[in-house]
């Protein structure tokens, strides 16, 4: 299917404007010296047409006035007076035009031949052109000129016609016409000027936005756009354009290195087993043996799971899906619940466990998820504790008026220059790599307490248990909530 | 029992196929959601296994119209999702259990199991009773061979669970589900420790052992 050519047309003229006049700047600054023109336009039109309106009007009274006073003299003393006066005024050089004819059409009297060609109105009234008879010898051919008039009928058959030579004022309106429309193409053709001066200016730093844009398309993501400062929205655009950026590449930083440590955690357990498999598959060893090797990688591949959920979690945590399920919570309820499913491990495991719970407190959230993170923080507590070392949870209302969930042990503790890494995914200390479970449980809490507003705090604690560290306290500071 | 498997992996399907015939069932795969809604209507299944995610219609679609139609047959839904919300939703579209990706085959059968010998929820039972034990759910009361146990709140909710599956292997992860109402995977192994606490009040004292532990699976009470 071919363009008709109306639309090819179109299509092509597109390409042969420059470039800026496609720019959003240019069609605002012209837009607005249109409107501009347009409203100047429209004032002086009003100027104009109350002028020339004016100006009609007292013509029209002037001769309407001047017809009267020699209708009177006409009726009170006769066609002679009449016509005297007729003689006396145009000798005199006035600018009224007058003729008055005989009942038979022949002129009588007056400074014109001819009544006005054109046909009067209902009153009378009419408009014209003349030519002014040449005065004092001047044979300049005048061109014609504006006039107003009126014809009246009088006794006895007379034709009396008054007329205004009203070129002047014409002359002065046309003026002001041509001077309205200059103004108005003026004001356009700067407002093109204008545009294209400021659309390429605009454009300029808009070009380098985009650059910027295209060149982190292209993979290099630590292309920045430049600013100059100046915090008008355009220098706004290039740095809230820089600060996306950076997050940007932070996240894609954090994938990648949680990528690696997925990969690394999997790979551990992953080897493990197949060499397990891969041993009971080749020895030759008895039933036993082989069902023990088997119930083994079973057991492996549960860890394996495990460590698929904990991260599949973490990743749906961190789009903050969950908010929206908030509800009041008491946390005292959520504590003694999850000290109530650990207090039988602690007991085997020989760790005193002691819980203090203030009531009545609130606090806006997911039970199921401030569940986890205790459950996690007590997990926690438990592995890295020695046996004989006490444990602790409290809930208490804070000086300033937050919500603290508490775990405290008497373990060995986290050296203060490694706590904020330890919040990060996968990172477990070099110190405990050989204690089962992943390294997930603290980056969970974390990832948890980012999703209610909480903040995640570590301390040390009240001192190990065998002098082996300073114990660890993590608390869990959630906001109040007042129902 | 018949058991309908929805799941659109192929190899998936055949792997739970095969492992439910060994375990003794009847299991038929369908790889959509239109062909397992067919099937699901025509044939006399005890139990549905159904995919969230399928081509041509998706498994809570497929449980919707089967629910509108009147089919009471449980359900079991499977997702690679998991998290509260989608289960929240896969329960309300009328799935009676539901099951995240990956999971462990052991808890699948389990969870299948329970739910083909479900009773009928019309019923209001207030005695419960496995061999010689006995439990009475108005006075809160448990008795072995006609001696009282004493059972913390929480360990006899947790024994009324194992009574009313009895026989049946129920997983860790279904009893913290069902009993403490967690739906997160803790890294010790608490529940072996309450369920210890419990055998230390139900078996150790009448010297023969009803809670049994399933390698690899869980646990299974009987007489």
């Amino acid at each position: 299917m071919s363009d008709t050519p109306a639309i090819a047309a179109a299509k092509g003229g597109r390409f042969l404007l420059p470039s800026f006049t496609r720019t959003t700047a240019f069609r605002l600054t012209l837009l607005s010296a249109a409107l501009f023109a347009f409203s100047s336009f429209v004032i002086l039109a009003l100027v104009y047409a109350a002028t020339l309106t004016a100006g009609v009007r007292r013509a029209d009274n002037a001769i309407a006035q001047e017809s009267v006073t020699i209708e009177a003299r006409f009726r009170a003393e006769g066609v002679a007076a009449a016509n005297r006066y007729i003689v006396q005024r145009s000798v005199a050089g006035g600018e009224f035009l007058y003729l008055l004819n005989q009942p038979s059409g022949r002129r009588l009297s007056g400074n014109i031949s001819n009544l006005p060609a054109t046909q009067p109105d209902a009153q009378g009234r009419v408009r014209f052109t003349y030519e002014r008879a040449p005065v004092g010898g001047q044979a300049a051919a005048e061109p014609s000129r504006a006039a107003r008039g009126l014809i009246s009928e009088l006794e006895g058959g007379y034709t009396l016609f008054v007329g205004l030579d009203v070129e002047d004022e014409a002359r002065f309106v046309t003026y002001i016409l041509n001077a309205v429309l200059i103004a108005s193409g003026l004001a356009v053709a700067m407002g093109i000027v204008s545009g294209a001066v400021v659309s390429r200016r605009f454009a300029r730093r808009l070009d380098d936005i985009n650059a910027a844009a295209r060149e982190v398309m292209a993979g290099r993501l630590q292309t920045r756009a430049p600013r100059n400062f100046s915090g008008d929205e355009l220098d706004d655009l290039a740095s809230n354009f820089n600060d996306m950026l950076d997050r940007v590449e932070r996240l894609m930083q954090r994938m990648r290195s949680a990528g690696d440590s997925i990969a690394h955690d999997l790979r551990l357990p992953l080897t493990r087993m197949r060499g397990r498999l891969e041993a009971a598959l080749v020895e030759a060893g008895d039933l036993a043996d082989r069902e023990a090797a088997l119930a083994q990688a079973i057991s492996d591949s549960d860890e394996l799971l495990k460590t698929f959920n904990a991260v599949l979690s973490l990743s749906r945590l961190q789009t903050g899906e969950r908010r929206r399920a908030f509800e009041a919570l008491d946390p005292a309820e959520i504590v003694a619940d999850v000290a109530e499913l650990y207090e039988p491990v602690c007991e085997e495991t020989g760790h005193d466990f002691a819980v203090d719970a203030a009531g009545d407190l609130s606090i806006l959230g997911d039970r199921e998820l401030v569940a986890q993170a205790v459950a996690n923080l007590v997990d926690n507590a438990i592995k890295y504790t020695p046996v004989g070392g006490a444990i602790m949870l409290r809930v208490r209302s804070t000086s300033t008026g937050e919500v603290e969930i508490s775990v405290t042990d008497t373990g060995p503790g986290i050296p203060e220059e490694e706590r904020p890494r330890v919040l990060e995914r996968f990172v477990r200390l070099e110190a405990s790599r050989n204690l089962p479970g992943v390294g997930l449980g603290l980056s969970l809490v974390h990832a948890i307490a980012e999703v209610h507003g909480a903040d995640l705090t570590l301390d040390d604690g009240p001192g190990g248990v065998d002098g082996s560290g300073p114990g660890l306290r993590i608390a869990l500071r959630f906001p109040q909530h007042h129902p | 029992m018949r058991i309908l498997i929805m799941e659109d992996d192929k190899q998936v399907a055949a792997f739970m196929c095969r492992g439910l015939r060994e375990a003794g069932h009847v299991a038929d795969a369908a790889h959509d959601g239109e062909e397992g809604l067919n099937m699901a209507r025509d044939g006399q299944y005890d139990v549905l296994v159904v995919d969230r995610m399928m081509p041509r219609m998706d498994g809570l679609s497929v449980i919707e119209t089967l629910r509108a139609e009147g089919a009471a047959t449980p359900v079991l839904i499977l997702s690679a999702l998991g998290e509260v919300d989608d289960r929240v939703d896969g329960l309300k579209s009328g799935a009676d259990d539901y099951l995240v990706k990956p999971y462990a085959f052991a808890e699948l059968l389990a969870r299948v199991e329970v739910l083909a010998r479900r009773r009928d929820p019309g019923s209001v039972q207030t005695q419960l009773s496995v061999g010689d034990l006995e439990m009475d759910l108005l006075a809160r009361t448990v008795k072995r061979g006609g001696e009282d146990v004493l059972l913390q709140p929480r360990e006899f909710r947790l024994l009324e669970f194992l009574m009313r599956h009895a026989g049946q292997v129920v997983t860790r992860t279904m009893l913290l589900e069902k009993v403490w109402d967690y739906h997160f995977d803790p890294q010790t192994n608490v529940i072996d420790v309450h369920i210890s606490r419990l055998r230390s009040k139900i078996d150790k004292p009448f010297g023969s052992t009803m809670l049994h532990t399933v390698r690899g699976a869980g646990y299974r009470l009987q007489a």
